[in-house]
């Protein structure tokens, strides 16, 4: 009879317990899935935003190469060189991994050498729907 | 008349006497035109405040203050050009390297040329009409004949020298906003400029005066401020907001970076490699100049890590961001432009180790202007002459003379 009586106010007293486990289990599912469903979003959103950018680049690139590869002058030369250079890094770039350790470097060395053969083509760089900017706006010293 | 006797600073590498500096006589006061100050720094031996002019050991004389005139001329006459213009802060000088011609720049997108006439200089030429914005740094070519000037226009020129006159000869496009800096290596074959779009862009010049970029670096993840090359190598540094300081090299027709010297904890302003290239000085935001020592420059050269490491950090002594540094060609002397309104400058005990060097405070005159001092630079041939020029527009020669 106190036992019962004992189980009795137990069951009451921990019950804040209890459910705090019980809708902290259900909460987290809750999370997971969400999170899960949030970061595969974002992941597409930033992927086809990379792929974008990268196969904008190799597009720019082949479609150079093309038009002046015919050429032999040293000037048509140099630029070939960078543009197969442009090429080469897209490449070997780790389209499928998005874990790869040196993603972020080797896309500034895209976007670097990018902007180094528009330099040489004299192509002026605004194409701002496919391209990061590295600068913003405000300040500066 | 003295003035700032004691300011030297915390002194925690200094072992030697403190110099005092002090402003002893006005110059001529009926000539308003040439302003004449002279500062003589006196020693104070070993008694603090014993300010006994004998053996004067260092005198630091301001030769001129041609700026400040120059300024009220200029607004006089550019008036209207210059009422859009917020500031018309003197950003940057640079000796012509036989040192007979002086380039300044500032927020007047203007840059002007001054030669010594007698005891003064004068300015001889402006170039106005390069520019939309202001002009931030300017460098001369090895050779003498060319001028780059980098402005906050995001683009770079390079002017041509034609008897007595300059002519804009090409406008280097493709950085993204402003170009912070630009300099030309010892060759005269290669110019890098930087910027606040975070890259360092290399351009090489063929015979026919055209420039084609080689290479953009994107090592920083900020604002780049300051680019300067080896005097002898082909080895670019570069400093920027990150706090960090590059240096790079080319490989396979690419430039890349080959060292990142870590160590300020504030912005990094400015770059000086001393006479021999062993060693390079930065100096920050965070009130201290560090000086780097490549460990295996062998190693460097041959394709493997090249390393650099700070051998030396000069703190307490500067009260406020050291803006520039530059270090002597001729004597080894290190001169600081600092955002107190010093200028100040060190000199290496030679006693002490190359591994461990010990920089001490030898001259310092505490308002060298009486705003911000943006740079700092020793005359190439004669040793001692040295220029400033501050936030006020204000430009000074100034004469340092060391203890034998």
């Amino acid at each position: 009879m106190t036992r019962n009586s004992e189980d009795l106010f137990d069951c009451i007293l921990m019950a804040d317990d209890r459910f705090h486990v019980e809708g902290y289990r259900e909460g987290f599912d809750e999370g997971t899935r969400q999170g899960m469903t949030d970061g595969r979003k974002h992941g597409a959103l930033h992927g086809a935003k990379l792929s974008m950018e990268v196969s904008f680049y190799y597009g720019f690139g082949i479609t150079w190469k093309c038009l002046l590869q015919n050429n032999t002058d040293a000037k048509a030369r140099k630029r070939l060189k960078a543009l197969e250079s442009l090429i080469g890094l897209i490449q070997k770039f780790p389209h499928e991994d998005p874990q790869f350790e040196t993603l972020q470097e080797d896309m500034e060395k895209v976007r670097a050498k990018f902007r180094q053969v528009c330099s040489l083509l004299n192509v002026p760089t605004d194409f701002s729907d496919y391209v990061k900017s590295g600068g913003s706006g405000g300040m500066s010293f | 008349m003295r003035k700032g006797g004691h300011d030297t600073g915390g002194s925690r590498l200094q072992q030697y006497p403190t110099p005092h500096s002090s402003v002893p006589e006005e110059g001529p006061v009926n000539d308003s035109s040439h302003p004449n100050h002279k500062i003589s720094l006196l020693p104070s031996g070993k008694d603090e405040g014993d300010n006994e002019p004998d053996r004067p050991r260092i005198a630091s004389t301001i030769l001129v203050r041609r700026g400040r005139k120059s300024r009220n001329y200029d607004i006089l006459s550019e008036a209207a050009h210059c009422a859009s213009v917020a500031n018309s802060r003197c950003w940057y000088v640079a000796w012509n390297p036989n040192g007979i011609l002086l380039a300044s720049c500032g927020g007047d997108r203007a840059i002007r040329i001054w030669g010594r006439e007698g005891d003064s200089w004068e300015c001889k030429t402006v170039l106005q009409d390069g520019h939309q914005r202001t002009v931030r740094k300017v460098a001369w070519s090895p050779c003498g004949n060319y001028l780059a000037s980098a402005s906050f226009d995001a683009t770079t020129c390079i002017w041509k020298k034609k008897n007595n006159d300059f002519e804009c000869l090409t406008v280097l496009e493709g950085h993204e906003n402003e170009v912070k800096c630009v300099a030309w290596a010892p060759s005269g074959n290669l110019l890098a400029t930087c910027s606040r779009d975070k890259s360092v862009w290399i351009w090489e010049v063929d015979e026919e005066d055209e420039y084609e970029c080689v290479s953009v670096v994107n090592s920083h993840t900020q604002d780049v401020k300051h680019v300067i090359w080896h005097p002898t190598q082909e080895l670019l540094a570069s400093c920027s907001y990150d706090n960090n300081v590059c240096i790079y090299k080319e490989e396979d027709d690419d430039w890349e970076c080959r060292a990142t010297l870590e160590g300020h904890t504030s912005t990094v302003w400015g770059l000086a490699f001393d006479p021999s290239g062993q060693r390079l000085a930065s100096c920050s935001d965070d009130r201290t100049v560090k000086i780097w020592k490549e460990c295996n420059p062998e190693g460097g050269q041959d394709g493997t890590n090249s390393g650099w490491k700070c051998v030396c950090t000069i703190s307490g002594f500067h009260g406020r961001t050291v803006y520039d540094v530059a270090w002597c060609p001729l004597t080894g002397a290190l001169a600081t432009a600092c955002g107190d309104d010093g200028v100040r400058v060190f000199k290496e005990d030679e006693t002490a180790g190359p591994e461990q060097p010990i920089f001490f405070l030898s001259a310092h005159v505490p308002k060298a202007h009486n705003q911000d001092v943006n740079c700092i630079a020793w005359h190439p041939k004669e040793a001692g002459l040295l220029v400033s020029c501050s936030d006020n527009g204000e430009i000074a020669v100034w004469n340092y003379q060391s203890e034998a």
